[in-house]
């Protein structure tokens, strides 16, 4: 048996990477299986050999559990926290109080206090996830600080002096119980990124708006993967809080742990499904080494580390092994080749009743009325444009109807119901479906999981699939449907949030500024589409600028906004003579 | 009298956060981000002056203009170093940018510990206190707070009367716009981030005299800043103005009725709780 060293090197590229051109998915029976020996094996040596590498790999292992859950909330969805701290610290008290308290083994207290852990994210991330990007980080960085004084006042669980715990665990057993937790962790990790449901998180990160628009539940998602994220490290906080049988308040909340957290997840790769294991892996072991010499360096050196990753590799380990085809994330759900559509679209429900409602519909922001009481009706199956400059309320009457804004009077029904109390993600699933002013895209997605995602809603996984797989051939972006959508041009952009809106099974599609920046042979192409709409009997409303030639033969009926107010409705013949229309737009001839 | 007491600390302790806020507050009207390393330099520097002077018996005041000035040129290097890299990157900006200052102010506060140790120190020079009507009034707080006023003056004279400082507030406001206006917004962002570590510099200075400082509480003062930031608006720095003044006063009287403990979470509190319920900061609520 020969094997050249080259030939092993080339065999494992093949095994870990993943052609940008075919969407291999599904698991690889031999690569788990060599994956699993290989940590088993690691996983062996530190009992066999010395306390030294039992504390190393029980460190490693620790920081690993903690970098992968900072991943799930910071790299997977986005909200970039300062303070995942403040559940180590929870999880630490939780099973400190228990250990002196209660009389149940060691591991059901690391599993109680894993889950008073997530459920205090469920609580917290009610305030918590209402914060935004720098909001949250120092929000999160203030909650640890917060929690820190309430404990060094809550004199049950020993207040400022601490508490010192009854007994120890052996360092086998936290060895053990941390290979469980990370490897947890890990598993939380894989799932958000390799499932069907993680492109809801992953959507969250790249555009929340776009995803609530599609059908996402975004809070749900958001509290789901913050609870996710704390599970981790409240057990592991309280096997640590075992571990050294003492625990106190600036030891469970020291944010110095975030720090080392964040180093290593960077190191690694952000948002990546191996970043956080290979940036612990490499950083503690080398560290080890490294601080045993200079100890009073350690957290300097960790701050350089930090600006020198961002500044020379900001994609990590991982970011720099994708640019030689390694380690690259495969799309969720792709089959090997784009799915043959084979059923027939979805049969047009007959008649013309009024599907979407709005009456005196009027929104202020502030001492601006951007809609002035607005009524109007779309029909099933109807084309309807809206016409109106910069500045009409197109976006805003838009943004009503799918539930972004708030009307300040007046409702809109959906049909005969009023939606007013509904969120936005379910009024895409009761079949609003709506595209954006400028395109909205899941860039870290590909042109397939941005639609899978839309199409997900109802649906079991197979037929999730095979909806994703029709939208995109209805728009024909089956050839490109594995790339990321920041390659296609303006109109294929276009077409695609079309393709999302469609996944959808609408009845009615809002289409925000449909033709604008398109080249003629693109808005040829939008109108096509356009007209597709009708035969699946698909309401369109079009909110137009100027490009009103291309849009005005296709239209059923046309409305005119002026500044928040209805100025003309009637078929397109009539509307674009009205004298008042040309007044709008061209101003008054004197 | 208590109330009337407690009112006039906490505006000139208000005074004293206006100082420590503005620096942050230029930086993130024109470049957009937050530097968390704001805090890191208000404590190098206390603890740099407490040496400097414990030393050589320097007035500490006297020192003002040359760690402005010092301030100013690293400030200046250190972005175009460490951020302006980043500048291009698009969306992934905010965090890359938060990253460097957030690895920036471990940097800082370690080498303050290694060089200076990190035990809490306060320079005594300004301990009197006055008594007015009835009222204490603490000397080294009426400095701070007339300095904060100061400095919040000169701020608004330089972005208002100036050509440079409109140039800058400019930028701050509408960047693209302020490139089509021929406004060179790379140097903008250099100097708004050299003079925001100039005015954390000298907030530095003053701190070490009215409180005691220590290397490690850089991000509490950071978030102090960026709490009275938030509050008044992100940018707005006369919303920072109206939110230092608020934040003192709140600070005093939980101080006062609460104890130490509260008063030393009020900030974060407020932080939370005014970002979920008015997200557009103060200054918005005024107009």
């Amino acid at each position: 048996m020969n094997l050249p060293a080259r030939q092993v090197g080339q065999w494992i590229e093949r095994r870990l990477s993943a052609p940008a051109t075919a969407g291999v998915s599904g698991p690889r029976p031999l690569s788990i299986a060599i994956l699993v020996a290989l940590i088993g094996c690691a996983g062996i040596v530190p009992l066999v050999t010395s306390a030294y590498f039992l504390q190393l790999a029980t460190d490693l292992l620790t920081f690993a559990a903690l970098a992968y859950s900072w991943n799930v909330i910071s790299g997977c969805t986005g909200y970039l926290s300062f303070g995942q701290v403040s559940f180590f610290g929870i999880g630490a008290y939780a099973t400190a109080a228990l250990v002196m308290h209660t009389a149940v083994p060691w591991y059901v207290d690391a599993v109680i206090g894993a889950a008073i852990g997530g459920v205090s994210a469920a609580l917290l991330g009610t305030i918590m996830l209402r914060l935004r990007g720098i909001m949250f980080a120092l929000g999160m960085l203030g909650l640890a600080r917060i929690l820190m004084v309430v404990f060094s006042n809550w004199d049950f669980i020993g207040g400022a002096a601490g508490l010192t715990l009854p007994a120890q665990l052996t360092p086998v057993a936290v060895y053990l119980a941390m290979w469980v937790a990370a490897l947890a962790a890990f598993g939380l990790n894989y799932f958000l990124l390799r499932s069907q449901w993680g492109l809801s998180v992953i959507g969250v990160r790249d555009e929340e708006v776009a995803a609530a628009a599609i059908g996402v539940p975004t809070s749900w998602a958001k509290t789901v993967a913050f609870i996710m994220s704390a599970l981790a490290p409240a057990a592991v906080g309280g096997l640590v809080a075992w571990n050294r049988s003492f625990i106190d308040p600036p030891s469970a909340f020291d944010p110095t742990l975030d720090l080392q957290v964040i180093v290593f997840a960077l190191f690694g790769g952000i948002g990546t499904l191996w970043g956080p294991a290979l940036g612990t892996v490499i950083l503690v072991i080398v560290g080890e080494q490294f601080w045993a010499y200079l100890p009073e360096l350690q957290l300097a050196l960790y701050g350089v580390l930090v600006i020198a990753v961002v500044l020379a590799f900001p994609g990590g380990i991982v970011g720099v092994a994708n640019r030689f085809g390694w380690l690259r994330r495969r799309p969720v759900a792709a089959p090997a080749v784009f799915p043959i559509v084979s059923r027939p679209p979805h049969p047009a429900p007959p008649g013309s009743d009024t599907i979407i409602e709005v009456r005196d519909l009027t929104v202020r922001f502030g001492g601006l009325v951007a809609l002035n009481n607005i009524s109007l009706a779309v029909r099933r199956g109807e084309m309807v444009s809206i016409i109106g400059a910069n500045g009409a309320g197109k976006t805003t009457l838009f943004n009503a109807i799918t539930g972004f804004v708030k009307p300040s009077e007046g409702g809109v029904f959906y049909l005969g119901k009023s939606v007013s109390d509904i969120p936005s993600h379910r009024r895409a699933h009761q079949g609003i479906a709506r595209t954006f002013q400028i395109p909205r895209l899941m860039e870290s997605l590909t042109v397939w999981e941005n639609t899978l995602l839309a199409a997900r809603h109802g649906r079991r996984k197979d037929t999730a699939v095979e909806q994703a797989a029709w939208a995109l051939h209805t728009v024909k972006l089956d050839n490109l449907w594995l790339e990321p959508p920041g390659k296609l041009s303006p109109g294929q952009q276009r077409r695609l949030e079309m393709a999302r809106a469609l996944a959808l099974e609408p009845t009615v599609i809002l289409l925000d500024e449909v033709m604008a920046g398109m080249t003629r042979d693109e808005q040829g192409e939008i109108r096509e589409v356009l007209r597709h709409f009708r035969d699946l009997g698909v309401a369109a409303v079009a909110g137009v600028e100027h490009i009103i030639a291309a849009i005005a033969d296709i239209s059923d009926r046309m409305i005119v906004l002026d500044r928040g107010k209805k100025i003309a409705e009637g078929v397109p013949e009539a509307v674009l003579r009205d004298p008042v229309v040309i007044e709008s737009y061209l101003g008054k001839v004197s | 009298m208590i109330v009337l007491q407690l009112v006039v600390n906490g505006v000139l302790l208000g005074g004293t956060y206006i100082l420590l806020a503005q620096g942050l507050n230029l930086v993130f009207g024109v470049m957009g981000i937050v530097n968390l390393a704001h805090g890191s330099i208000i404590t190098f520097v206390g603890v740099f002056t407490y040496w400097l002077v414990t030393q050589t018996n320097l007035n500490p005041l006297l020192l003002m203009p040359l760690v402005f000035v010092v301030a100013l040129v690293i400030g200046g290097v250190l972005q175009r170093l460490l951020l302006e890299p980043l500048a291009k990157l698009g969306s992934r900006r905010e965090l890359l940018s938060l990253m460097v200052t957030f690895g920036l102010s471990y940097v800082i506060v370690e080498m303050a510990i290694n060089l200076f140790g990190s035990q809490y120190v306060s320079l005594p020079n300004l301990q009197e206190t006055w008594t007015f009507a009835g009222l204490a009034i603490n000397e080294a707080l009426v400095v701070a707070g007339v300095l904060g006023a100061v400095i919040s003056g000169c701020l608004h004279v330089w972005l208002h009367h100036t050509a440079s400082g409109k140039a800058l507030l400019a930028t701050s406001q509408n960047a693209t716009g302020a490139v089509t206006c021929g406004i060179d917004v790379r140097r903008m962002r250099g100097i708004s981030f050299a003079i925001g570590s100039a005015l954390a510099a000298i907030a530095g200075v003053l701190l070490i005299l009215i409180l005691p400082l220590s290397a490690p509480t850089a991000d509490t003062l950071t978030i102090l800043a960026f709490v009275i930031v938030a509050l008044g608006g992100l940018g707005d720095y006369k919303g920072a103005v109206y939110a230092g003044l608020l934040l003192g006063l709140v600070q005093s009287g939980v101080g006062y009725y609460l104890g130490g403990d509260v008063e030393v979470i009020v900030p974060y509190l407020l932080l939370i709780g005014f970002m979920v319920l008015r997200p557009q900061g103060l200054g918005q609520a005024a107009r």
